[in-house]
């Protein structure tokens, strides 16, 4: 979908993005000309349509404004290895019910290997996380670190 | 006034640049595998998992490096199949790590994620109209694992199917732009099973061809419950009527193998296979096993990645 400034016949820029409307998505557009702006907004399920094919709306790097809105599906994951919303992450519930059963003084993650589940695809980071603290804490391990990864993947073969 | 095809780029996502990164990561992730081998039907309940493990099992045998994804994120039953179950994924530098049985064999599948009983729920803010997005939904998560996960290198990459014509459809025309696809169908000798299958075969046959050409192959079916193996005599009896003459379905593929129902393995499907000789009801697979290798080997160098 393209946005054209009919008074400038100038292809408009996309410069904001808010999700935060209970499913609408809010997407600001500037003409680079004249600087009129317009807002597409988004009925839920016009959100989740375009959310579905798994890419993810916003300004890419360099465009300024803020980071794009994840695909429904693919959200962000915080510290604590939950989804940051509620809008999509498959695992969401199950993973918010480990997290209730968990212990409070659970494993903790070295930066180093927490950027590993980057290497991962998001849909699925959530579950991984907690499968990997379950084996840490299992082996009464209280940090996870790259050498903890490693020997689990020896663990079970991979 | 301009009109859509007078502007480059959508202004600011670049959606279309989104879904060509999202290829070539897959492509990447790929580049160590021979060929895939998809394992449908259209009918459920025919033994998909069952015959993919299985082959799984005949590829491993004959010296093959052989992985199996399933693919039917929302119904897994590779995990339990493979013995794999509550099994790790584990993060590695190039991607998901599989988790791996003795006998070599890696599995991917919900099944190592998700406990039994527990659906894979797609969060909503569209109640009610789930219907329009989930099928797409799934398929992006399917493409997202592939992309996300460090296959190495394999032989054969086995993806069980879900069940359902228009699903299994909706993957072949996905994984037919990936190239080097081999499409197996499994069936079982009913009337019933014969005939989905008989409609998803021709719902395939303009999406395959020549591999060098189409990048989906249609292999043939694999007729599971052929009969049942009686252990103690080591026959093959009857399972199912025959089709009375002038009755039967006609399959638009070879048959590659028949394999016969064996309540061993039967128990085995809940229990996990254990690693060790391929049984005596799956020898069938071997020739199907021993082609996919040795196909693997002239692809590798013929289709372009």
């Amino acid at each position: 979908m393209k946005f054209l400034c009919v008074s400038c016949d100038e292809p408009m820029k996309l410069q904001t993005v808010d999700n935060s409307g209970g499913g609408s998505l809010s997407v600001v557009y500037a003409c680079p000309r004249c600087d009129h702006q317009i807002a597409m907004l988004t009925n839920p399920l016009e959100t989740e349509m375009v959310q579905s094919l798994g890419v993810k709306i916003g300004p890419g790097e360099g465009a300024g404004a803020q980071a794009p809105v994840a695909a429904a599906g693919s959200e962000a994951v915080n510290e604590t290895g939950a989804p940051t919303s509620g809008s999509g992450c498959p695992f969401s519930g199950m993973v918010a019910q480990m997290q209730a059963e968990a212990a409070s003084d659970g494993p903790q993650w070295t930066a180093e290997a927490l950027s590993r589940l980057d290497n991962i695809p998001e849909l699925v980071r959530p579950m991984a996380k907690q499968g990997i603290e379950h084996y840490a804490r299992t082996e009464g391990l209280a940090e996870i670190d790259e050498e903890v990864l490693e020997h689990a993947r020896g663990r079970f073969g991979m | 006034m301009k009109t859509y095809h007078d502007i480059t780029g959508d202004g600011g996502s670049d959606v279309l640049g989104q879904v060509t990164a999202r290829a070539r990561a897959i492509a990447r992730a790929l580049a160590g595998v021979g060929r895939l081998v998809a394992v449908g039907s259209g009918k459920g309940g025919v033994g998909k998992s069952t015959v993919t493990m299985a082959l799984a099992r005949a590829l491993a045998e004959a010296g093959g490096r052989v992985t199996i994804l399933d693919a039917d994120l929302n119904g897994p039953s590779q995990a339990r199949l493979a013995g794999l179950e509550g099994r790790p994924w584990i993060p590695g530098d190039r991607g998901l790590v599989p988790p791996r049985r003795d006998d070599g064999i890696a599995v991917l599948s919900m099944g190592s994620l998700l406990p039994a009983a527990t659906p894979l729920e797609f969060d909503t803010v569209s109640s009610g109209e789930q219907q329009t997005w989930r099928a797409t939904r799934e398929l992006a998560m399917f493409a997202e694992i592939l992309a996300g996960t460090d296959w190495g290198e394999l032989d054969v990459l086995l993806l069980d199917l879900p069940p359902g014509t228009e699903r299994t459809v909706q993957f072949a025309e996905m994984l037919s732009a990936l190239g080097r696809v081999g499409f197996v169908m499994v069936t079982l000798p009913s009337a019933v099973s014969r005939g989905v299958v008989a409609r998803t075969l021709s719902a395939l046959a303009p999406l395959a061809g020549p591999l060098a050409e189409n990048g989906l192959e249609l292999l043939g079916t694999v007729e599971n419950m052929a009969g049942y193996y009686c252990k103690d005599c080591g026959q093959v009896k009857p399972l199912f009527p025959e089709a009375a003459p002038g009755e039967e379905i006609p399959l638009a593929a070879e048959c590659l193998a028949r394999i016969p129902f064996d309540p061993e393995l039967a128990a085995l499907c809940d229990r996990g296979w254990p690693a060790g000789p391929l049984p005596e009801a799956l020898r069938d697979l071997e020739p199907l096993a021993r082609r996919l290798l040795a196909s693997t080997v002239t692809e590798k160098e013929e289709v372009p990645r």
